[in-house]
Parts: structure tokens; sequence; C-alpha cells
């Protein structure tokens, strides 16, 4: 195996999500030292915030299970928490990297036992949840959370309350004077995984998130189905807690849109028809409308298309509504063209989920990431030193962010062994 | 402009084509999925014969003579809801006008039928000939264009609405209200048919 003189073979993997954590995975468990940064307080990214995966609807839990237990078994990989990027300088095999962490206000031998969140009073929007409830100041941040460790949110740091936190912890892990810091990593190879960000439903002006009552977003719908969610998996409505038996599903809503995202973002097809079949579970008079444009179910996804299809109270309207308006119940109520029958109609329901799509996290301007027109950073092959994996690269599912997160992996090996391919190989 | 020619096989997409190059928008239009937001969010669209979505559906199988014989592209209110909601920025708007242009040229009876065309038509002898909209003239010319029993039966129909009208102010009695220096208006309005005449 040849290195070329590169300085570093250390591989650093930005984002803790399903592909950030494949990546750091893969390439650790093929030799190489990983360094897995996450700018939250926990792995899992948006996987985590998933009730269940399509399409065979099993629970995150189970795959982000494994990939906890490989990442705690594997000491080839260093996990850093509420830590992000600043600044890359250098080439492939020797980068310099600027990290700057937040504090966590809890320190690493936290045994999450919970006397510091009894102790806390004030309450602070759930991240976890989309803001949808909301957490005591000292808080775990999902009941799957690692490292397992309490965050302290820095609004009770500095008052009585924080004192009082701080004083509760028996093994005096709670540090109120943690302070952000900033430090130099060096590295060989840099792989994004930064993942996505829903798509901002109040920039779908026409759609009313947040005018409207009772439409959400399909990224709140999860967290409604969700056993540790803010209904503890009951899918009731915002307003008033009432069980929704008349639902639209809306597709598109912000992606194939040159006003918004001008890609499909291939995921929410199969997320809304999942949303069926939970509403379905759980309600069995419940009828789900789903509005779409051409439904894209592609591969071995079909198969799901044409179970919920099968089901007489999901309806089909191949249409992207133009509004959604209060109806005079005070409900949602979505008004278009039907482009099969050619009616124009304007039906009230009880819920309205939008279809937001995948937007990258990637900012522009961001340091080192070569981005593509959709704002997605390029997976460069293995010649290159900084690549990307998963939804960074462009919008996937969870099984295909795994499959590019492997590929990832194996191109940031070949950047830091400067081996290309097997006739290398001496 | 050339006149725009009538398919006459299955899947001739020479009208299209046209549609594509020469009416204003055309080439965007080319973009149309067919998701059907323009129709949707037309404050006209249940009374219109198609929707802008099947309209222009039917520009690509060829339909010219259903097209301009439409009441679609009379009844466009210039609302631009659908321009600013469709998700390829097709231009409806222009579109439908253009083609009410086409109708004209072409000479088909609905484009001399239409109420909007006969209104259009009183619109612009007003605006053309004073630089101004005269209500009494517009409305006369347009109601007129009915014949002369239909022009005095909806006269006279309207004749509270003229005397409140006139009353309140909104409306004056004498002669036309007229811009300043007509003659550079006129001068305007001959380039722009000559520079029409030149590009199209």
């Amino acid at each position: 195996m040849t290195s070329e003189g590169l300085r570093s073979q250390t591989i650093l993997v930005v984002g803790g999500g399903i592909g950030g954590m494949t990546t750091a995975v893969e390439a650790a468990e093929a030799g190489y030292d990983v360094i897995l940064l996450e700018k939250s307080a926990t792995l899992g990214g948006r996987v985590a915030q998933l009730s269940r995966y399509f399409p065979k609807l099993c629970h995150p839990t189970c795959g982000l299970e494994i990939n906890f237990q490989r990442i705690k078994k594997n000491r080839r990989i260093k996990v850093m928490t509420m830590t992000s990027v600043a600044g890359v300088e250098g080439t492939r095999g020797d980068y310099s990297v600027t990290v700057t962490t937040t504090p966590r206000h809890v320190k690493a031998n936290c045994t999450a036992c919970g006397d510091c969140g009894r102790a806390a009073e004030s309450m602070v929007p759930s991240p976890f949840n989309y803001g949808m409830d909301t957490v005591k100041a000292a808080y775990l941040p999902h009941e799957m959370a690692f490292p397992q460790f309490y965050v302290v949110d820095p609004s009770v740091v500095g008052t009585p309350e924080g004192e009082k936190i701080a004083a509760a912890c028996k093994i005096g892990a709670v540090d109120l004077a943690a302070k952000p810091e900033t430090f130099q990593l060096t590295v060989g190879a840099i792989v994004w995984a930064t993942g996505w960000q829903p798509y901002d439903p109040a920039k779908i002006t026409t759609y009313g998130h947040g005018r409207v009552p009772n439409v959400i977003t399909n990224v709140e719908m999860e967290r409604l189905a969700a056993h540790d969610g803010p209904t503890h998996g009951k899918i009731l409505r915002p307003s008033d807690g009432k069980e929704p038996k008349k639902v639209a599903l809306i597709q598109c809503a912000g992606s194939r849109d040159n006003n918004h995202l001008a890609y499909c973002s291939r995921i929410c097809c199969l997320a809304s028809m999942k949303h069926a079949a939970y509403l379905r579970e759980q309600y069995a008079d419940a009828e789900v409308d789903i509005y779409y444009i051409d439904i894209r179910a592609h591969d071995k996804l079909e198969a799901f298309y044409r179970k919920i299809k099968a089901d007489p109270q999901v309806n089909w309207i191949k249409s992207k509504p133009s509004r959604i308006e209060v109806a005079e119940d005070g409900g949602p109520m979505v008004c278009g063209e039907n482009t099969l029958t050619r009616e124009i109609y304007a039906k009230s329901y009880d819920l309205v989920v939008l279809a937001t799509g995948m937007q990258s996290s990637v900012k522009a301007g961001a340091p080192a990431a070569e981005m593509d027109d959709y704002g997605f950073v390029v997976p460069h092959d293995g010649s290159a030193g900084i690549g990307s994996a998963g939804v960074a690269s462009g919008p996937l599912d969870v099984s295909m962010t795994v499959q590019s997160a492997t590929a990832a992996a194996l191109r940031a090996i070949q950047a830091v062994s400067g081996v290309r391919n097997a006739s290398e190989v001496s | 402009m050339n006149a725009a020619p009538t398919p006459t096989r299955k899947y001739d997409l020479s009208f299209a084509r046209y549609v594509y190059q020469n009416i204003d928008g055309g080439d965007r239009m080319a973009k149309c999925m067919q998701c059907g937001t323009c129709s949707g969010s037309c404050p006209l669209g249940d009374q219109m014969d198609y929707g802008p979505r099947k309209l222009f559906m039917m520009i690509r199988a060829g339909m010219k003579e259903a097209v301009l014989t439409s009441n679609t592209i009379w009844n466009c209110v210039s609302c631009y809801n659908c321009v600013v909601r469709c998700p390829r920025k097709v231009p409806v708007t222009y579109i439908l006008h253009d083609l009410a242009t086409l109708a004209v040229k072409e000479g088909y009876e609905q484009a001399k039928t239409a109420i909007n065309a006969r209104f259009a038509k009183a619109f612009w002898w007003s605006a053309a000939r004073w630089g101004r909209t005269d209500e009494r003239l517009v409305t006369a010319i347009y109601y007129f264009s009915f014949g002369l029993s239909q022009g005095m039966k909806m006269s006279l129909a309207n004749l509270k609405i003229a005397q409140a009208m006139v009353k309140t102010k909104r409306m004056h009695l004498g002669m036309p209200h007229k811009i300043k220096n007509g003659g550079d208006l006129k001068a305007i309005l001959a380039k722009a048919a000559e520079i029409q005449a030149r590009d199209h």
C-alpha cells in the first residue's frame, strides 16, 4: 500500500446521521482512523426522528442500535458531538480543519440518571419534535440518545435555576462554566455527510403552513406517529387534539417547483404512502386523499405503492393543489384542479400534511464543499480528498443513503491510502 | 407572423411547434408538466371551456381549431395567479393573450363575437383615439357591436347606473377627455405597429 507521503490517513466525517455513521463505521472497520463530527447533541440525525422506515415499516431504533454498537466497539472512531466545521485548509492527505464546539454543559461522566432534569423547572421547545412540544431545560435529547448524556439548555446558564440543576447532579457532571471551543484537526480526507433539512413550508405561502390551522409537514407527521413524539404515537390534529378522519397528503410541496426546489426530493411519495399506512392503521374509518403530480415509487418500492393503492379508503388525486384556504369550519380546505377529471375542487379536511422536500444542510459558501446547482455537495472520486455521502450528495432514502455512504467510505480510503484500484496494490 | 399551420395527421406537432416558436411565452410552455396548478388557481376556471392546463395539452395534441375557438383565451383576466404559482415558470397569461391575438389574425369567428373580444376592440378604439378610455363611448361601442336592437336593450338596462354615475361625477357629459399631445401617442402606436410587423 502506498501512502504517497500523505501526512494523515485519518478520515473526517462531517455529520452523524445514518450516512455519516455508516461512512465512519465502514472506514473504521476497514482499518482507518475516523473522526465523526456531529453538530447536535446526539448521533442518528433525521433517521432518529422518524417513526418508521418505508417500505417495511420497521422502526429506526433497530438500524441505529446496530450502528451505535459498532461505533462503541470500534476504537478507531472518535465521536465529537455538538461540534461543527468552521474552516478547512490544505490538500488531500494533509487537511487542517478548524472545528468549533458548543457547550453541552454536561461532562462525559454523565450517567443519564435524570436528577438534573427533575431539578429543572423552565421548559424549552423540543428540537427533536420540531418544536411541537417542550422539554425541561435539562434534558436527554431523546430516548435513544447516543452518547447517552443530558444537555443543559444555555437559557438557564447563569440563573438560580442553573445552579439548582448543577447542585442536583450527585457526581458533579453539570458544568455551567463550559465555553465554546475552537481547535484544529489534521486529517487526510473529508466526507461531508451533512444530510438535509425539511424545506421551510412558510415559503410555500399558498399552502398556508402556520396560517391555516392543521396544516403540518411530513416531518411533523413522523413525530406525531412516533411513540416518543408529542402525542405519544397517537396521530391527533394539533389545533384541538381531535382524531383526524379526513386527511389530505400533498406531494411536491416545494419540490419539482422552480419557485422552490427545482428537483424531485425522491422520498416524499413513499413517505406519504407510509403516512397513509399510519393513519389507516390507527383509524379504521379514516379517509386519506393523496394529491400528486406523478407517483415516483421507483424500483423495489413499487410493491409498497401497490399495497397502499389496494386500500379503498386511500384516494389518489392527480393534481398539484393550487392553494389551501380556511374552510367555514375553521379547518384546512384544499383547492385545485383534478387533472384527470378536469374538475375544480375545494375539499375540507381535518388534517393536511405537506410532503415538504429535502434541502441540503450545507449553506452556500461552506468551507471546502464543492456544490452542484441545487446546493448538494459533489461526491468526488477517490482522487479528491473531499467527497460527500448520503443526502449531502443529493436526495436519497435511508437504504440508498447507506449504499452511498459505503461508497463514500471506499473513496475516502482511496484518498488517504493513495490506492485507486486493485492493480496498484503490490 | 406566418400563418399557424393546421395539423392534418395524427401526432402532428406542427401547431405545437408553431406555438413554441411564435407565441409570447410559448418556449416556456414546452416545459409544462400538466400539474394543474394554473387551472386550479384561475378565478374564472369554471367559466372556461378548458383550463390553461388542458388547453396546453390540446396545443400539443394539434387541436388548433378547438384551441383558437375556445373561450379560454378570451376569459383570462390577467390576475397572474397561475404565473406566480406555476412550478415551471410558464407565463400562462402572456400565452393566452397571444393566442387570442393569433385567433384574431387567423380570422376566427369567435375572435369577433366573444364578448371580451368585442370589449377589447371598443377599449382599444378609445385608448388609441383619445389616449384615454371614455366610459360612455367604450360601453356604447361594446353594446352596439351586438346590433342596434340589442344595443338599445343593453343601454336601457344600464341607464340607471349611468345616471347614478353622472350624478356622483363618476362619468361626465360633453366631449371625451383626451390626453395632451395626442400626436405623440399616434407616433408611438405607429412605431409599435411597425416593430410588430417587422419582428413577427
